[in-house]
């Protein structure tokens, strides 16, 4: 309960931030700008493709908070208490700020949680709401995502994932300014 | 011997550039396929079930300085000017010359090294293939044929003793260690360390070099296993902005991709 109210807290001081910005930015999420950091995970030019089947870059996203999680559409243990705790980080938003916010929910497993097992697991979640993308692409790029993020995972010999558990809230520029140091 | 492997590779690596032509460059040599089958890892695995490994292919030797030169010449973000500090440390090919001149002093056949996993990762993308998983490039490793026991011991204490001390003022040439496994991978020892796609799996914090693992070790019955164990502890004190002389990489390609490569070069 504690590390939910440091990431909501945290999240809340990125939104007021945000806010400011937001007043005079365009508020259509998918539009791409050059990529503002050195240490923004935007550099990133892979293509994903959410639960809808909408192809985009993360750059995409930028100017906007985003809270990514990373999980498998099998797993039954942990998985849905990192998307619930992504939920809880959601809905901890204010409502009139709520749309500024996206979730990316990123699949350890591409090969079985292709973009109609996500939205299924989307529906399922209740979770089918424009915010949130359940996301796939290919296994190198989702490898390097984890990279950036700090997340390890290893598929085991019955399939399921042994993996780091963390949700990460990114700014609007996306900036890692923890994790891998120099 | 070295003279001449290092002349072969040289004229291998001129044809695979003038077969490659203007298209995008896959291999810079035949990739090799190594047949699937399974080994037991130093990592804590479940009783009576070794890690599994299907059909691969890989490069048979690590990727060059002149390799990556030709990948920098065509990606100009991955260039030492240009790379964003997320995806590599201040080190990253420090010892070339300039941007796209490794200088006198890096030769072209040597393998790259101060090269970040992202770089790395970014390369294999560019020549249609990915890195080897931890699983594919340990199973390759042990994949070793000797003619005697006194040999395997003999190579075993020869690793022992390359793993404690690896120069990296004076890295060899691809193909030189004369070590290769029974398919035809040469260098996974003797010359540099390599990334692979996981190197830092997430049972991690099991792995220390303290009695429980080293006991675990001497129970595979494994002429590497000692040297597997420091492979996979300094891996897992290696983060992927990390850029050292000593390691480098080579590529892997899924089996049924590099089928209709071979296809599509007939």
């Amino acid at each position: 309960m504690k590390l939910f109210q440091t990431l909501s807290t945290g999240l809340l001081i990125l939104l007021v931030a945000q806010s400011a910005i937001a007043q005079h930015m365009n508020h259509n999420a998918m539009k791409a700008q050059p990529v503002q950091s050195e240490h923004s995970v935007y550099h990133m030019d892979a293509s994903w493709t959410d639960h809808r089947g909408e192809s985009f870059q993360l750059a995409d996203l930028q100017g906007n908070p985003v809270v990514v999680v990373m999980f498998y559409g099998n797993c039954t243990q942990v998985c849905p208490i990192l998307i619930r705790d992504a939920r809880r980080v959601f809905e901890a938003v204010d409502e009139s700020l709520r749309s500024e916010v996206n979730i990316l929910a990123v699949t350890f497993d591409p090969e079985n949680d292709t973009p109609e097992v996500l939205r299924n697991y989307a529906i399922k979640q209740d979770l089918n709401i424009p915010q949130w993308h359940f996301t796939t692409a290919k296994p190198a790029d989702i490898r390097e995502l984890a990279m950036l993020l700090g997340v390890q995972y290893a598929q085991k010999s019955d399939g399921h994932f042994s993996h780091s558990n963390l949700v990460t809230v990114l700014d609007e520029r996306a900036e890692l300014l923890t994790g891998w140091r120099d | 011997m070295t003279n001449f492997i290092q002349h072969i590779t040289f004229i291998v690596l001129i044809l695979a550039t003038f077969m490659a032509g203007s298209e995008q460059a896959f291999a810079q040599e035949n990739p090799i396929q190594i047949p699937g089958g399974s080994f037991h890892s130093i990592l804590p695995e479940v009783e009576g079930e070794p890690i599994e490994v299907e059909d691969f292919y890989m490069d048979e030797l690590a990727v060059t300085n002149a390799d990556f030169l030709e990948f920098l010449e065509q990606n100009e973000e991955w260039r030492r000017s240009n790379i964003p500090a997320i995806y590599a440390d201040s080190g990253y090919l420090k010892h070339w010359k300039d941007d796209l001149d490794p200088g006198e002093n890096v030769k072209p056949y040597q393998p790259v090294t101060r090269i970040s996993w992202f770089a790395a990762n970014a390369y294999c993308r560019w020549a249609g293939g990915r890195l080897p998983t931890l699983n594919e490039w340990e199973y390759s490793a042990q994949l070793m044929d000797f003619d005697s026991a006194e040999e395997m011991n003999e190579f075993a204490n020869e690793l022992m003793g390359w793993y404690s001390a690896v120069d990296v003022q004076n890295t060899k040439t691809v193909g030189s260690t004369d070590i290769e496994n029974r398919h035809g991978i040469k260098d996974q020892f003797g010359l540099i360390m390599e990334w692979v796609e996981d190197f830092k799996p997430p049972i991690s914090n099991e792995i220390s070099l303290d009695c429980g693992t080293v006991g675990r070790m001497q129970k595979l019955g494994n002429t590497y296993s000692y040297a597997a164990s420091v492979r996979y502890i300094t891996r897992m004190s290696f983060n992927p902005k990390m850029t050292t002389g000593m390691v480098g990489f080579r590529c892997a390609y899924d089996a049924g991709k590099t089928k209709q490569q071979a296809e599509k070069s007939l």
